[in-house]
């Protein structure tokens, strides 16, 4: 039980990971993920990768929708855009640059076109509110899944049969199993969290923030909408151009369809289910996210021993359980998975004293 | 110029059809504040719902063989006269298909206001008064839970299903332009005039329409003025989803019954976004440019790129005009 | 320093401000005063760059900023607070301070992300100089990590106070700092007020129903009614003239 809370320096007020507890979660998590890349199977190993990529991806929603207050709904596109611009970087620079260095290069541009893209889409953020945004990220998203489709480019992208994917090699270290990729996922993935979590000690992720919860009031402080809405926006498409890299290094090929309304309503999902605006949200979220359906998919072949009329219907039910967590979280706890982890935190903490 | 018309005329029949599917997203917005994203699957709901009365239903076993086709004496005497591929042959095939037609539509229209009713009452109702973000969210989550729920209930696979009015070729010209239409696109369009014009008149003069319309200024003023604003909200998306049961039924007719339909309502989303939301004027004007742009880019580039011209526009006009083509202007109190 | 020159104001066709010309006095407090609906609030919004007037102008160190927004205001030392307390309510009270501060810090997206460094260097300068500055001098230390949210109306107003002089602000536009607080309330703020007046020499305008506040600490004072300005100068000036009296009494008096 925590009794006081008492700082002998600023400094020490302001650091995050500021008691006993919070270190041993933070330094055991990371022995976690250690022993996860030793022990784990390539079964579950394959459910981490997915859970570290959508993370990444999770994490710049949150920056978005969280803690600046925009809604995307077209943030999939972004992810595809990341996974193809590494794909054809990689084609692009194929002999021409040595293989040790091709992904360092590939996915530093990748982001950052994925950024550009991002702060173009995100224009329209400048002069209208809420829902229209959600309008327009939606039909930006519809764009660019078009443009990947058609087959005036299909010579880059592969069009409508997708395209094979580039194994990275980081220095010389080539990453062709899914074990090596988990390690780099999860590193990518613990990078992105701390830095989405750093932004929100400093001035930048203040902002945002104030954006979200008075604009106006923003405003008379000096923070320009303008600057500040688009800073976010691009930073979430990068996440998400980061999130596409590793998505494209991870599989062997990607396809069109992959990235389309599906993908950028699990994002806004994952981060509403998790909880928005909270450091861990994206975690819980993504976790919950990506484990319901493959639960699902699991209970499903035991059940039926693999009987293909029923599998037909294992897909949509996924679709429907999705669609009804959302729901019941707006619903029951729109706070989210992180709130109801802190409300057990709260209890533990107090116990054996009354909870609450 | 020949072509012009005629594809100028194709454009206004489909901006007929995305103005009456519109009209569902504008009055649930006017009334509720919400932006229905789930509305392209209530609408393939509808769809499905005319499939299932239509054909399902008038083929089982134990549905009166009238109701699959009917055919009375005169009919069959008539048809025998009638030559081959006439007008009046396609006439007469449609009223051997009228008795599943009208059981099709009927029963559409219950289904879907029923399922309008049932969305509204257990995920909308219990968000009133709560936050607009957590209202759109659900209807983002309903797409999933409506798209799963139909490819359980009626596997994934299209379907096609009897046309409303008869498919006969109507030949005209205008001027020297020889004009080239179907029938039942024609009548498809004028019912989606009808109840488009219907719907503005309805909700501008009606004492119902203006409850509708005063909770759209105040909610909690309207209802302190003893509008029952529980009630106006149910029959928006009742509204909302039984023309949408009609506009899906008219789709079902023109694209065959499928999952796909469900994307038809985001390109009207950004249709009416385009137009401005909360104008019915706006919105019509919107669906009808977009209707024709869509078929000059079917004309000039192919098909495919038809299908991302709503959205193209949605986007450039936002860019200009951020509140749309004749939508309000939000003013903030400081 | 600020000099309001001509302004007019209008929403649709109903005239909010007619022609309202005056200048704070530099380092003092100046109070605007009238009966509701006399446009004092549209005049700050105008001045702060929300709203844009008709005509006139608006100048700040001698410098027209009629065509900036809020925000680029903000950067030159404006510092407003509203009538209805437009704080982060779900933020601390430290943070909505440190948000005061934004204009005066530097950090850079890149810093942001890595925070350790210049980020967090910054950070803590920062943190040493609110702590010193704004919440010792306005005596809220006790509820520093409370949100906004748990705080009673009074210190909200203080908290709102203490974001603006977090701006070190040449320039403070306080709208109605007093509405709704009880006697013992109100001369806490106004010994806040003439505190930041005397210690960092601020120009402060005061919007203000409280007329004994209004008479008692400020130097100049500026009258509006139905938009227009009918009076200015001292408290005691004001106070004798006729069109005042007559705007706050009723023609019979």
């Amino acid at each position: 039980m925590i009794n006081g809370n008492l700082k002998s320096s600023y400094g020490s007020d302001e650091r995050i990971v500021n008691n006993g507890y919070k270190q041993a979660f933070v330094y055991g998590s990371f022995l976690c993920l250690a022993a996860f890349a030793l022990f784990a199977n390539d079964y579950m190993i394959l459910i981490a990768c997915q859970v570290g990529i959508l993370l990444v991806a999770v994490v710049g929603i949150n920056i978005l929708t969280g803690y600046t207050g925009l809604i995307s709904l077209g943030h999939g596109a972004f992810v595809a855009i990341g996974a193809y611009a590494v794909t054809i970087l990689h084609n692009a620079m194929d002999g021409i640059v040595p293989d040790a260095l091709t992904a360092l290069i590939a996915i530093p541009v990748a982001v950052t076109i994925t950024a550009l893209i991002g702060i173009i889409v995100g224009l329209p953020s400048l002069r209208v509110k809420g829902l229209y945004l959600a309008v327009a990220t939606l039909a930006a998203s519809f764009i660019v899944i078009f443009i990947v489709e058609n087959e005036t480019f299909a010579g880059y992208t592969g069009g409508v049969v997708g395209i094979n994917t580039p194994v990275p090699n980081l220095l010389g270290w080539e990453l062709d199993t899914k074990r090596e990729m988990f390690i780099f996922i999860s590193v990518s993935a613990v990078l992105a969290l701390l830095a989405g979590q750093n932004l929100f000690r400093t001035r930048v992720g203040r902002a945002f923030i104030a954006i979200r919860d008075r604009d106006y009031s923003a405003e008379i402080l000096g923070i320009s909408l303008l600057r500040y809405k688009l800073m976010s926006f691009a930073l979430s498409a990068a996440y998400c151009g980061m999130a596409g890299a590793l998505f494209a290094y991870f599989y062997a090929r990607i396809l069109p369809e992959q990235f389309e309304l599906e993908l950028s309503l699990e994002l806004i999902a994952a981060v509403i289910v998790g909880g928005m605006g909270r450091t861990l949200g994206p975690l819980f979220g993504v976790i919950l996210i990506v484990l319901v359906p493959e639960l699902i998919k699991v209970t499903a072949s035991v059940v039926t021993n693999g009987d293909t009329a029923s599998t037909r219907i294992i897909a949509p039910l996924q679709e429907i359980i999705f669609g009804l967590l959302l729901i019941f979280f707006l619903l029951k706890e729109p706070l989210g998975i992180n709130h109801i982890v802190d409300r057990l935190i709260r209890a533990a903490n107090r116990w054996p004293f009354a909870r609450g | 110029m020949g072509q012009f018309l005629q594809f100028a005329i194709n454009g206004l029949m489909s901006g007929a059809i995305y103005a009456l599917i519109a009209v569902g997203i504008v009055s649930v917005y006017k009334a509720t504040k919400v932006v229905n994203f789930a509305h392209g699957y209530l609408i393939m709901f509808g769809a499905y719902f005319y499939f299932t009365f239509a054909v399902i239903v008038p083929q089982a076993a134990w549905a009166p063989a009238w109701l699959a086709s009917w055919q009375p004496d005169w009919l069959v005497a008539a048809k025998a006269d009638a030559p081959m591929f006439s007008p009046l042959g396609a006439v007469l095939d449609w009223v051997s298909n009228l008795p599943r037609i009208i059981l099709g539509i009927s029963g559409a229209v219950i289904a879907n206001a029923l399922l309008g009713r049932l969305v509204e009452r257990t995920l909308m109702r219990p968000l009133m008064g709560q936050s607009i973000f957590a209202m759109i969210m659900v209807t983002v989550g309903l797409i999933s839970i409506l798209s799963g729920a139909s490819s359980i209930i009626w596997t994934a696979d299209a379907a096609f299903v009897p046309h409303i009015a008869p498919n006969t070729p109507v030949r005209f010209s205008i001027g020297d332009t020889m004009i080239f239409l179907f029938g039942a696109d024609l009548v498809n369009m004028v019912i989606a005039l009808l109840l488009f014009g219907g719907i503005v008149l309805w909700v501008r003069y009606t004492k119902s329409g203006i409850a509708i319309r005063a909770t759209a200024e105040d909610q909690s003023t309207a209802y302190s003025m003893g509008i029952s604003v529980p009630k106006v909200f149910s029959r928006a998306w009742v509204l909302a989803c039984t023309t949408g049961a009609i506009a899906g039924a008219i789709l079902a007719t023109r694209n065959g019954v499928s999952p796909t339909l469900g994307l038809f309502g985001f390109s009207v989303l950004a249709i009416v976004l385009l137009g401005g939301l909360d104008s019915y004027v706006g919105v019509f004007i919107a669906a009808m440019s977009v209707g024709v742009l869509e078929a000059m880019t079917q004309w000039k580039l192919g098909g495919e790129w038809a299908e991302i011209v709503p959205y193209v526009a949605v986007l450039l006009v936002l860019l200009v005009r951020p509140h749309g083509l004749m939508g309000s202007k939000e003013v903030e109190r400081i | 320093m600020l000099k309001i020159q001509d302004l007019h104001l209008s929403f649709g066709g109903i005239k909010a401000l007619k022609g309202i010309s005056f200048e704070a006095v530099p380092g003092e407090i100046t109070g605007v005063i009238g009966p509701n609906g006399a446009g004092k609030t549209s005049l700050f919004n105008a001045i702060s760059g929300f709203y844009t007037p008709d005509k006139g102008s608006v100048h700040f160190d001698g410098r027209d900023i009629s065509g900036l927004g809020p925000d680029r205001r903000a950067v030159l030392g404006m510092a407003r607070t509203f009538q209805n307390i437009a704080l982060f309510r779900g933020m601390t009270v430290l943070d909505n301070i440190k948000l005061g501060a934004h204009t005066r810090l530097n950090t850079t997206l890149w810093q942001a992300l890595r925070y350790f460094g210049q980020a967090r260097s910054d950070e803590l300068a920062l943190r040493r100089d609110i702590e010193e500055r704004v919440i010792d001098f306005l005596e809220i230390d006790h509820i520093r990590k409370l949100p906004i949210t748990m705080l009673p109306y009074g210190l909200q107003k203080r908290v709102e106070l203490g974001r603006a002089l977090a701006m070190q602000p040449r320039v403070l536009m306080l709208d109605e700092p007093v509405a709704g607080m009880n006697r013992e309330e109100t001369a806490d703020m106004a010994r806040f007020i003439l505190d930041v007046q005397e210690e960092f020499g601020t120009t402060i305008l005061l919007v203000e129903h409280d007329m004994h506040m209004v008479m008692d600490i400020c130097t100049r004072v500026v009258v509006l009614n139905f938009g227009e300005q009918i009076a200015e100068g001292s408290p005691e000036e004001v106070s004798g003239n006729p069109a005042v009296i007559k705007a706050y009494l009723g023609a019979a008096a």
